[in-house]
């Protein structure tokens, strides 16, 4: 990796070797992901730890947006100002440190500076936790609305900034250096992430307040027949939703299916749709199968009978699934590889679903033995999210910032190689013929039938006692 | 030709690998939301127990007022670091320690104040307002309720004991608690849930009687069940361990299994069959959700004319005077239910009253004595009768 080269991202240029052979570097890796995890828990996050962000919406919000610019650093700048150079001699702990504290500061400048500082002083005042203490809210709840407002706008920036990369290929800007793509993408998709705001959680925040803000937002809202409730919990399901599928599509599904379209534009909009799609899919499944498993839901009341949880919790479902998807793909060398690609990518769906079950699962059963929480399934206050996020922000800072230390290490990809990249934007393994349509009819069936299979047990899975 | 073959068998491996992934997800986008999908969820199967019935339920509100400052209180919780805090670490009275927010503990809270309790409060109070934060905004919630049995006997029983001793101490002596409890007159005392403004004044019920039947939920710490030794109390507490326990003809305690805020866990409410008028479900906090308690009763109770009549308590609504938007849904939906008397209070916040009684429902009203800040709502000393 001596010379910068321009037309292929710092990711995409490298290639993760294994130190050790066998299981050891995931198990060393998980192992040390896990330490720093309980460590950054305990100092920033627990209830009874150090800082204690965790009131929730203030350790929230910090967790998301951390995800953002941790997003932002990798795929939009593309490491921007750290020269390719720099990063490709530099010890990957001390690039660990470096790269993650720009993103601190940059969140800082971000939150402090603009949503409180700029948005909240001159535009909307629930921005400003200081405009909402002096109309008498309490420091608390002045602190807990303004952070909850600024999550939710990272929630929405989950989505779309890597999905401009990852399905629109960066396109029409592909072309430019940095940092005018990566302003020009962060800019655009800022801009796309404020008008989702505005039309999904801007009468969510808007009803917070007494009376409703009738003049200043659409109150009661669009959804609410739709979504059984008034809240905004419902465009948190499927806009997580989303930034899940994106990470999906882009890790265990290699681009698969969108990339065997050829034609550039028609490639780029599927693939963005497509994305949305499929996450409404899976939104829904999730929300149905709730009503399956704990009885119908009911509007009015709270925890996990009610509406707006549950379209919370579809969200905090889908993230289990993302940590079992990057932990296969990370960790895991995205096993399995050696079938054909439609194949790998039926296999490892089925693979990360079984192990964002099981995470899922050991969540509920444990995590309030260790992380400060509650048992229970519905908390009002508690959001599995958080630490979910945050395990996943150290998958990132581990294998984009540090290439995997020390279970991995970077090595150039050789020209070949670099061919695969490409194979995986545009690729040419699946062709149309008639056994592939007979296997398509076959297949649809199988996919239908195990999906009514599967609700068909959730009455079941819902008598398993998680809590105890 | 083999080559064809297993070109053509590769390939429909492919085409099936792929359509089963589209398939699972063209069921799940397609159905799952559909009225169809709904139409297959089986009806709730109502059990309908018979409980029995009583002619009436009288409930006096001992006190609702569980902070006087919500500012304060708020501040309290802020600097502590949050919702999720155990409650015994943040410093109130009485486990203060004079360490600061979020930093006292049980142990360190009760060992100065152990030897005073119950009989000294006075003198325990003191000197754990040297050491508490805000020590002046603890009030605290409880209320008596008077079941009258279908044959005229009447039987007193006590939710919860409120939380600062000074404030409960003189609240009891104001509605004659007091006597009522030295006399033995209160059969019963329940706490409703462990959080610092229903079980921290337990030492005040502990001063006039130590071992009157007492019942806790199952989810209780072991800093609450420690404080109810430590309290004094000599009888064996009746740890709540079923969803359904029958108490007296016509009257059921409910436990809720949920995880609530400040580290605490479980609640547990009462529902009676009033004769001839219905349901009536009283709570200390209903953390569960109001309607979450209306569904159980009614899948689980038979009431007379299968009606829901009556609520008091606190609603777990806006206990701090916030909002969220599923606040409101509560407030759209539980005229659904068609309660004929809604008499909330404390946790329901003001707001909330305001709310309900902006969209027609029949919320009883109070005179705001004795540090009830406003009429909105059933205050301190306030009667209602089912």
């Amino acid at each position: 990796m001596e010379a910068d080269n321009r037309g292929v991202t710092y990711l995409e240029s490298r290639k993760l070797v294994k130190r050790w052979n066998g299981p050891w570097p995931a198990v060393v890796n998980t192992l040390m992901i896990f330490a720093i995890f309980y460590a950054t828990w305990w100092v920033f996050q627990d209830p009874r730890g150090i800082m204690r962000m965790y009131t929730p919406y203030v350790g929230y919000m910090v967790c998301r947006w951390l995800l953002i610019l941790f997003i932002w650093m990798a795929y939009i700048f593309d490491y921007w100002p750290f020269k390719r150079s720099w990063l490709n001699r530099t010890h990957p702990v001390v690039k660990g440190i470096v790269l993650t504290a720009v993103c601190v500061l940059a969140m800082e400048i971000l939150i402090k500076g603009f949503f409180m500082g700029i948005l909240g002083r001159y535009g909307i005042a629930y921005f400003n936790p200081d405009r909402l203490r002096a109309m008498g809210l309490t420091h608390f709840y002045a602190e807990e609305y303004a952070t909850e407002a600024i999550m939710m706008f990272a929630a929405i920036a989950s989505w779309l900034s890597p999905s401009w990369v990852v399905a629109c290929e960066n396109a029409p800007w592909q072309k430019l250096e940095q940092p005018t793509r990566g302003i020009t993408i962060a800019v655009v998709t800022f801009f796309l992430g404020t008008i989702v705001y505005f039309v999904t959680m801007h009468s969510h925040m808007a009803i917070l307040f007494y009376p409703w803000q009738k003049y200043t937002a659409i109150t009661p809202p669009y959804w609410e027949s739709f979504a059984n409730t008034v809240s905004g919990n419902f465009h948190i399901a499927w806009i997580m939703s989303c930034t899940v599928v994106v990470w999906v599509y882009e890790s265990i599904w290699e681009r698969y299916p969108f990339n065997l379209i050829k034609t550039d534009w028609l490639r780029r909009t599927s693939a963005f749709f497509g994305i949305i799609a499929v996450a409404f899919c899976l939104c829904f499944f999730l929300f149905y199968a709730q009503d399956l498993s704990w009885g119908l839901h009911i509007r009015g009341t709270r925890r996990e009978m009610a509406p707006d949880w549950r379209w919370l919790h579809v969200g905090e479902s889908a993230i289990f699934w993302l940590v079992g998807v990057l932990f296969l793909s990370f960790f895991c060398g995205n096993y399995p590889t050696k079938y054909s690609r439609p194949v790998n990518v039926f296999l490892r769906t089925l693979i990360s679903a079984v192990i964002g079950a099981a995470v899922y699962f050991l969540y509920y059963r444990y995590a309030h033995l260790f992380l400060g929480t509650q048992k229970g399934i519905s908390h009002p206050q508690q959001f599995p999210m958080i630490p979910m996020i945050w395990l996943i922000n150290l998958f990132l800072v581990n294998m984009w910032f540090m290439d995997g230390w020390p279970g991995w290490k970077a090595v150039p990809k050789t020209a070949e190689e670099l061919e695969q990249v490409e194979e995986t934007i545009v690729a040419h393994d699946v062709k149309w013929t008639p056994s592939l349509a007979k296997g398509l009819v076959v297949g649809a069936t199988a996919g239908v039938a195990a999906y009514f299979a599967v609700i068909a047990v959730m009455p079941w899975i819902g008598q398993i006692q998680m809590i105890k | 030709m083999t080559d064809d073959i297993t070109t053509s068998r590769r390939d429909f491996v492919k085409g099936a690998a792929t359509g089963a992934i589209g398939g699972a997800l063209a069921g799940m986008g397609f159905y799952s939301y559909s009225g169809s999908a709904y139409n297959r969820l089986p009806k709730v199967a109502r059990a309908q127990q018979d409980f029995g019935a009583v002619r009436s339920v009288k409930v006096t509100n001992i006190s609702e007022t569980s902070w006087f400052n919500n500012a304060h209180l708020m501040e309290d919780i802020r600097t502590s670091g949050g919702l999720l805090v155990d409650q015994y670490t943040i410093g109130w009275g009485p486990f203060g320690n004079g360490k600061g927010p979020g930093k006292s503990s049980y142990e360190d809270g009760i060992a100065p104040i152990k030897k005073m309790i119950p009989n000294d409060l006075e003198a325990a109070w003191a000197v754990q307002k040297k050491s508490s934060l805000h020590p002046d905004n603890p009030g605290g919630y409880a209320c008596l309720i008077e079941v009258e049995d279908l044959d005229g006997s009447k039987h007193k029983y006590l939710l919860d004991v409120g939380w600062s001793y000074d404030w409960m101490d003189q609240s009891f002596k104001r509605e004659g608690i007091d006597q009522m409890l030295r006399s033995g007159e209160i059969e019963a005392l329940f706490i409703s849930h462990e959080h610092f403004d229903h079980f921290w004044g337990f030492p005040v019920a502990m001063k006039y009687n130590d071992h009157l039947p007492l019942y806790i939920h199952n989810g209780f710490y072991k800093e609450g069940k420690q404080y109810v030794k430590d309290s004094g109390y000599k009888g064996d507490p009746k740890v709540v361990d079923k969803e359904m326990t029958q108490v007296r003809p016509g009257m059921m305690l409910i436990k809720f299994d949920v995880p609530i805020i400040c580290r605490v866990y479980g609640e547990t409410s009462l529902a009676f069959n009033v004769k001839d008028k219905g349901l009536v479900l009283i709570s200390g906090c209903n953390h569960q959700g109001i309607l979450q308690m209306t569904s159980t009763a009614y899948s689980k109770l038979k009431y007379d004319n299968d009606r829901f009549y009556g609520i008091y308590g606190g609603l777990h609504i806006s206990p701090f005077e916030d909002w969220d938007p599923k606040y409101d849904d509560l407030v759209i939906s539980l005229g659904k239910w068609n309660f004929e008397r809604v008499g909330c209070n404390h946790c329901t916040g003001h707001l909330t009253a305001k709310k309900f009684v902006e969209v027609g429902y029949p919320v009883v009203r109070g005179t705001a004595r004795f540090r009830t800040t406003s009429p909105d709502y059933l205050g301190n000393g306030d009667t209602i009768t089912f």
